[in-house]
Order: structure tokens, then sequence, then C-alpha cells
């Protein structure tokens, strides 16, 4: 590697990849993306879903202390 | 009295038969959309018969697989839908004979009567004459896998409200190398290379998916009807 | 011996393993990529034939895998929920199925556009095109099929069936290049016998596969506390783990 390591890196030679940078580089770009976006809807999805059983357990918690109890009224009557 | 399993399946097959003939609109109405389908290729791209002939296997199967789809959803819907389906099931032959029985009987009705029809739409399209034997053979092969493939679907979505669409969703990719090998036998008959490369292959294929689709789709009932 | 099975079988086991590796996963997975990542791009030698945009090697063959494994682990964990009637084999299968459609859609456009320099098209219908399309098919039909049901226990165990039966598309994929005539470049790594590919090529590809496979394991891991707490919403253990 004749050269020493900087200019492999900072060179215009890396960056231009041979002349095949539009394919190359979007490739990785796009890998990023996906990986990006599978780390960011995994943990959505987790939030979700632990925020869905807390209300779930909230709920359930409010009902036992003080069950929703439901007094149907007696109407007048049909009779008039 | 108690029936065995052929004479069971004779009788299932002779119900669907003879219900599916009780609706003749019902039972023309895949043929027309499959006579519709092919006529639309032509018209759209407008080509003339010679450059459409190199066109024409890929059409014809493309017409048949989307006018099998149309009708996969009557196989069991509307035996679900008023508790038949689960009256069979419950009747000691066991789902897998009636599931047999009732997908060869769609078959006879669908397939079988688009293998007979697909002459007059070969001609239509250019195909010669020669090649009609390879193309009625590998269409009949093509048409009995795919109403297995189209039964596990059907098993799957029955019941299930836009099952249509996701129907067609399930199959057609698993449906996607019949196609190739299907049309791509006429492909060759038509050239006058030897098809039965690929005739082999369709064969294979219908044989592999005749002997376990019938489990799979008594499994996907037994999911969606419990 | 068969404890650990049935240990995999309770749901609160499932989701404390899962919340304890994901974190390990990860940190490996970070660095298995971003060594495969430097070597391959910096260190490797440019192709004899291809030049440079050999490089795009260094992810279409390892999301390419990972697809594959995804699908596989998919089935897999079908299989399992509907032989033992293992509800957490659900829950895996549910959680896989968007991380495998990702990187298969990640597989075709990276091939796709190393395509374009090599083959001169972005696309062609040969066999394992083909076949990696019809696994994106398949795997999209799974997750429309699992939520097309308001059961979502019914929608798991149809979703379950509908990706054993495509599991046959797996195998025609890893071996169409074999069996027919492909564009497709032949097997060179995963095949019997020794890799025909240079060792300082081939080094950072398998880093990167195995850091492929860590970054499955850790966003499998995540989802599937999502996809367990779906399933064990009223369970008692759940108060407990969500407070921690």
């Amino acid at each position: 590697m004749g050269g020493g390591g900087n200019q492999i890196v900072t060179g215009t030679g890396f960056w231009s990849m041979g002349g095949y940078a539009r394919y190359v580089w979007p490739c990785f770009a796009f890998a990023g993306m996906i990986l990006g976006w599978n780390l960011w809807s995994a943990r959505r999805y987790r939030v979700a879903a632990q925020l869905r059983a807390r209300r779930a357990l909230e709920a359930a918690e409010t009902d036992r202390a003080a069950p929703t109890v439901v007094t149907i009224p007696r109407t007048a009557g049909g009779k008039a | 009295m108690s029936v065995g399993p052929c004479e069971a399946f004779a009788l299932v097959v002779r119900r669907e038969l003879r219900l599916s003939f009780r609706r003749p609109d019902q039972l023309l109405q895949p043929l027309v959309f499959f006579l519709i389908v092919t006529t639309l290729f032509p018209l759209g791209l407008s080509l003339q018969l010679s450059l459409l002939r190199d066109m024409a296997p890929g059409v014809l199967w493309v017409a048949a697989l989307l006018s099998s789809l149309l009708s996969l959803d009557s196989l069991f819907k509307s035996d679900a839908d008023d508790g038949t389906l689960e009256q069979l099931a419950l009747c000691g032959q066991g789902l897998t004979v009636i599931v047999v029985a009732k997908t060869f009987a769609h078959w006879l009705v669908t397939g079988l009567a688009l293998v007979l029809v697909s002459p007059v739409v070969g001609t239509a399209l250019g195909i010669p004459g020669s090649v009609f034997a390879t193309m009625m053979l590998s269409l009949g092969l093509g048409t009995l896998t795919l109403s297995w493939l189209g039964a596990i679907g059907a098993g799957l979505t029955v019941g299930l409200k836009r099952g249509n669409v996701l129907l067609s969703l399930i199959v057609l990719p698993l449906a996607m190398p019949l196609l190739i090998f299907g049309a791509g036998a006429t492909d060759r008959a038509i050239s006058g290379v030897s098809a039965a490369g690929a005739l082999y292959f369709l064969a294979a294929l219908c044989v592999f998916t005749c002997t376990l689709a019938p489990f799979a789709a008594t499994a996907a009932l037994h999911i969606t009807l419990e | 011996m068969w404890t650990w099975f049935y240990k995999l079988a309770s749901p609160p086991y499932v989701y404390g393993t899962a919340a304890a590796l994901a974190p390990w996963f990860l940190g490996l997975a970070a660095i298995a990529i971003g060594y495969g990542v430097v070597d391959g791009l910096v260190f490797a030698p440019p192709d004899y034939q291809q030049g440079d945009a050999f490089r795009i090697i260094y992810v279409h063959v390892p999301s390419a895998w990972l697809s594959l494994f995804a699908y596989v682990s998919m089935a897999v964990a079908a299989a399992i929920a509907l032989i033992w009637r293992i509800k957490m084999g659900h829950a895996v299968a549910a959680a896989s199925a968007p991380i495998g459609a990702s990187f298969t859609l990640l597989a075709l456009a990276t091939g796709s556009l190393w395509g374009r320099p090599m083959w001169g098209t972005f696309w062609a219908w040969d066999p394992r095109l083909t076949s990696e399309l019809i696994l994106l098919f398949l795997y999209v039909g799974v997750m429309s099929l699992r939520s097309a049901f308001e059961d979502p226990a019914r929608g798991d165990r149809a979703a379950a069936l509908l990706a054993l039966v495509g599991v046959v598309n797996v195998p025609i994929i890893h071996f169409s290049v074999v069996w027919w005539n492909s564009l497709h470049q032949g097997a060179t790594v995963a095949k019997f016998g020794k890799p025909t590919m240079a060792a300082s090529m081939l080094w950072p590809l398998l880093s990167m596969a195995l850091g492929f496979m860590l970054f499955y394991g850790a966003v499998l891991c995540m989802r599937l506390q999502g996809e367990v707490l779906n399933r064990e919403r009223q369970a008692k253990w759940v108060a407990e783990a969500i407070k921690s």
C-alpha cells in the first residue's frame, strides 16, 4: 500500500471507487438506511407494546379498586 | 351405513358438479374473463399476428392464471357461509377427502374448461395448430397445480372480509414457477425445440403439489373454521 | 433434557432473555459490521474484473443471506408453534417477518445497482433474481395474512401455515444458479469445498455476514419483546417486567 494510509482514505481515489461511485455509495447508504429503519421500527414497536400493556394494567387496577357498577334505572313504566 | 372414502369422494364431486351446473352463468364467467383478458393484450399492444405469436404463450398463461384466481373464491366460501363445510368436516370422512373432492370438481369446471377453450384463444393469438397438444397439456397440468395452490389460499382466507385480494397476493407468488415453466413449454414448442423438459418439470410440480397441498389446505381450513 | 426447550415456551423467560441479549447482539454486530465496512472498503484489493464495484458484495451478499436466514427462522418458529402449540413460536415468526422483508428489499436494491455496471441492466428475469423477488412477495403475503384476521391467534396460525408453504422457495433461490443457466454468479462461498474467493476479500465479507446475523438477532430480540407483550398483556408477570 504505497503512499501511506492517509492517501488511501482522503485521496479522490477512495471516494470515486474506481469510477463506480454512483453505484457503490448508494448501496452502502441504502444498507445504512435499512439498518437504521430496523432499529427505529423495532424500538418503536417495543415502546408501543409496553405502553399498551401499561395502560391495560392500569385499567385492570382501577377496575379492581372501584368496579364500575351499572345500574339500570327503573322507568316509571310503560303503563301510563 | 358407512361410506368409504372413494364413495365419499365421488359423492362430493357429483354434488359440486350439480351445484355448479345449476348456475351456468357463474360457470361461464371465468371462461369469458379468460377470453376478454387474452383480447386485451393484442388490443393494447396492437402487434401483428407474427409478433403476437412470440408473446402468445405468456399471454395465455397470465390470462389462465387470473381467471383461475377469480373462480377460487367460490371454492369454500359458499359452503363455509351456510355451515355446510363444518357439517362436511364432521361427517366422519375427514376433511381431506372433502377438500380433494371439492378441488378436483373445481378444476373440472374451471381448469379443464380453460384447457378445452384454449385452442380457440391460441388461434386468436397466432399459436400454430401443431403446438396445440403441448399447449393443452401444459395448461392442463398447470391449472391442476393452480387449483391446488388456490385451495391452500382459499382455505387460509375463507371468511375474511376482503379475502379476494389477499388470496391473489398469496397464490400468485407461489404460482410464479408454474408460469415460468408452463409458458416456457409452449414457447419451446413454438420455436421448434423439444418441450419435453419443461413438460416433465410441470408434471413434477403438479405431482408435488397434488400430493402435499391437500394436507396444507385441510390444515388451513382447520385453522380458519375453528 | 427438554427443559431448555420448554423454558423457551415460557413468555416471561423469552421476554427477559430477549431484553438481556439485545444490547449484546447489537454491540457485537456493530463491531463486526464496523470492521467489515472498513476492511472491505479500504483495505481489500480491487477485483481483477470488476474493479471497485465488487465492494457492493459487502452489503449485497450479507443481506441476501439474511433474507433467506430470516425466512427459514420464521418457518422453523412457525413449525414449532403449529406442531407443539408453543405460542412463543408465533411471536418469533411475527417478529422475523418485517426484518426479513426489509433485507430482501436491500438485497434486491443493491443487486440491481450492482447489475447496472456489471451486466448493463438494472434487472433481469433470471432464476435467482426472480425467486428472490418471489421471496419478498411471500414475506408481504405472510404479514398481510397475519394482520387480516380479527382474532390474532387465528391470524398467527394462518400466517404460520403460509410461511411453511412458502419455504419451498428458499432452496430454489439457493440452487437456482446451479440448476439453471443464470446470469447471476454461481456459488463461491456457500458451497462444499474451499471458497474460491481471495482471503483478503473473504474476511470482510464473512465479518459483514456475521455482523448482519448478529444485527438480526438484536432487532429480533427487540421486536420479540413487543410481540410477547402484545400476546400476553393480561398476564401477571407483565406488571413486574414493565416496571423494570
